[in-house]
């Protein structure tokens, strides 16, 4: 069995992928530093879409992907594939988050106040031209307040919980975190377990998400979504240790969360979404979707199949862009119906069969003709 | 014994790609969909660095069955030298060190988008398909979890439905590839986007089929033996492309699947699909040692079980 060299194409691709890095710079260690730096967000999205918490291979991927999204979100995707999973983090309690940011929208003032914190909600949207000098220019420092604020924040559910306009949770008994359906390795079935839906959405892609979500919002949806809270924390991941039984933090990591409320039969009911770092557009979208997932009449743009197989961000990527693939079988295939179909219906000239290499097949034909329908 | 000599930091990845994990998974779910022909076995599809919806569902069954000792054929719309063809060669090729081949009847495992290779498989030869939708009835009932009812159910009445509607509005069936089957009399499956031409070679093959869709995560399977046939009304048969007076302008073969090139003056040349069945034809014309398997279809355009294609039934 001798190997046979591959022709053209191997060549071409690699060639064609040199082409693709010379448009951009060299990426290196600086490089990768500074996206991390100096786009945050970008970094927050890569790593929330792409599944797997790493600020420095999230810039990498961003770096190395010339800033494609969809690429960078793939590269990491395709990394995590690759890695064991040693371990299962202890479940994250909001209440033991630094919380930086946590509004709500329901209520004036909520118990443990509302905390802006870090936002360009209320900034102008000017560009800043005066940044595109040499001088290094120096950030306005940020003014602390007087009291500093409480490190966590109860849920602004809770409360809503105990006036009885929310339904409580059911609490079940604890469980084996490896028995929680996992949207990565089981097969998605529909009507999906909430937690491959609430992982999915985490995962989802913003833009998808954000379209979806807003469709909800104009009206194509049965709820008005109510942002009850939105929360941006830091989050202590801590995993058990296998020898000693003790619970040690492995690292810290950017964490965000919204609830959305609308009005229910017996209550309020509420959507919920959670993602890894800061991505305030896909929760409240989130959140509005997951309450729509609810309904069992909502809109078929908003049900659980449409909405979990739409927002996936690197298989609605990938299967638009292998439309570049070539398709000339399934073309030709196609050509050979719409040829009889014209010929059938209009005639050999409309086939553009020239007259004499006509045959006369058209006036014996067995199939049913224009005239017949 | 050291620390670093057991958490093996040397190896980016597991051999094949997939971890073990995966691949068991994987060979369980093709063993049940060995098991129950035609039915779509869901699996959890990892994400490979091959974007999705570019093969990454069979490259997944690619990777889970390969060894070292395996010889594999890579094809795209039946050629072997198409870009994604080679790349999807060049990845099985770095992550099992499997050799390649362009050759249909020397290859263990062929994957393949869109197409079957004219040479007849053998037995032990395993063909796995590329599949972009495996849900045949999408167009009848977009909400999988209704379709899934109507395939338990075998309630096939709409896809019935839609080949008539395509007799009274067209004359004729128009599914171009993906033509659905009937398999094992059970469930009705569609085959990828292969040809017409392609179809009947499912039928009591000698090899076996593993399709896989990636993004959808779902695989199936056409055992070896398995009765597979088209939707077709017994008054208005199945037809596969009509190529008859194509000709390869490098081989001169004929009945065999072409691709049409347009040409400047408005007319059109033919070159065989099947580039390793071509590569073969022209080593036998310059007298080159050479092994051509029998065909599925022979030069008269004839396929191998005899009065499985039906002619075109005389109008009443």
């Amino acid at each position: 069995m001798a190997y046979v060299a591959t022709k053209g194409g191997e060549h071409a691709i690699q060639e064609s992928e040199k082409l693709f890095h010379d448009l951009k710079g060299d990426v290196n260690r600086q490089v990768v530093e500074s996206i991390m730096d100096t786009m945050p967000y970008l970094v927050d999205r890569v790593m929330g879409e792409g599944s797997l918490y790493s600020p420095e291979l999230a810039a990498l991927a961003i770096a190395q992907s010339g800033g494609d999204i969809y690429e960078a979100v793939l590269l990491m995707r395709a990394y995590r594939s690759t890695q064991p999973r040693i371990a299962y983090a202890k479940p994250l309690n909001v209440n033991h988050m630094l919380t930086v940011r946590r509004i709500s929208a329901a209520f004036k003032d909520i118990p443990g106040g509302q905390m802006l914190g870090p936002s360009l909600d209320y900034s102008h949207r000017i560009l800043d031209l005066s940044l595109l000098t040499d001088e290094p220019k120096q950030k306005e420092p940020v003014e602390s307040a007087e009291n500093p604020a409480p490190s966590s924040y109860p849920l602004v559910a809770e409360w809503l919980r105990k006036q009885e306009l929310m339904a409580e949770i059911e609490h079940q008994a604890e469980i084996d975190p490896a028995d929680i359906p996992d949207v990565t390795r089981d097969p998605v079935a529909i009507p999906a377990p909430r937690a491959h839906r609430l992982q999915a959405l985490s995962r989802a892609d913003t833009g998808g998400v954000l379209a979806l979500g807003y469709a909800s919002m104009r009206g194509y949806g049965f709820i008005h979504p109510t942002v009850n809270e939105l929360r941006l924390a830091h989050a202590e991941v801590e995993v058990q240790h296998p020898v000693t039984g003790q619970n040690f933090g492995i690292g810290r990591m950017r964490v965000s969360q919204a609830e959305v409320i609308t009005k229910g039969k017996t209550g309020y009911s509420l959507g919920f979404t959670a993602t890894m770092g800061w991505n305030e557009t896909k929760l409240i979208a989130g959140a509005t979707l997951d309450m729509e997932m609810n309904h069992t009449a909502s809109h078929p743009a908003l049900s659980e199949d449409f909405v979990m197989y739409h927002t996936e961000p690197i298989e609605s990527h990938g299967f638009c862009n292998h439309f570049k693939l070539p398709h000339y079988v399934t073309f030709s295939s196609s050509m050979d119906n719409m040829r009889k179909i014209i010929k059938t219906m209009y005639g050999q000239k409309a086939a553009g069969i020239r007259e004499d290499e006509a045959t006369d097949e058209v006036a014996s034909a067995p199939t049913v003709t224009k005239d017949t329908i | 014994m050291k620390l670093n000599e057991l958490s093996n930091l040397d190896t980016d990845y597991s051999y094949g790609f997939l971890d073990p994990y995966a691949k068991r998974e994987l060979r369980r779910r093709i063993l049940k969909g060995i098991a129950i022909p035609g039915y779509q076995v869901p699996y959890a599809s990892r994400e490979l660095p091959i974007a999705r919806g570019w093969g990454t569902g069979g490259l997944q069954v690619t990777l889970s069955l390969v060894g070292p000792d395996d010889n594999i054929k890579v094809i795209d719309q039946g050629a072997d030298d198409s870009v994604n063809a080679a790349n999807l060669r060049r990845f099985v090729t770095r992550m099992s060190g499997a050799e390649t081949t362009d050759d249909a009847n020397s290859a263990t495992l062929i994957q393949s988008r869109h197409r079957i290779p004219e040479e007849i498989l053998q037995e032990g030869q395993v063909l796995i398909l590329q599949v972009p939708d495996p849900e045949p009835l999408r167009r009848v009932e977009s909400d999988m979890a209704k379709s899934r009812i109507l395939h338990a159910d075998a309630d096939y009445g709409q896809m019935w439905l839609v080949l008539y509607e395509q007799l009274v509005r067209f004359g004729r069936y128009i599914q171009g590839t993906s033509y659905p089957v009937m398999v094992h009399d059970r469930y009705v499956m569609s085959p990828s986007p292969i040809p017409r031409w392609d179809t009947p070679e499912l039928h009591q093959s000698h090899h076996l089929t593993i399709l896989s869709a990636g993004r959808e995560k779902r695989l199936y399977a056409v055992p070896p033996y398995t009765n597979v046939f088209p939707l077709e009304f017994t008054d208005v048969p199945f037809e596969v492309e009509d190529q008859s007076g194509w000709q390869c302008r490098v081989t001169e073969a004929v009945n065999k699947f072409m691709n049409e090139l347009p040409q400047d003056d408005g007319t059109s040349q033919y070159e065989l699909s099947d580039t390793g069945y071509l590569r073969k034809l022209v080593a036998r014309k310059n007298d080159d040692p050479v092994s051509i398997g029998q065909t599925y279809y022979n030069e008269e355009g004839e396929f191998y079980h005899e009065g499985y294609l039906k002619k075109p039934h005389p109008q009443a």
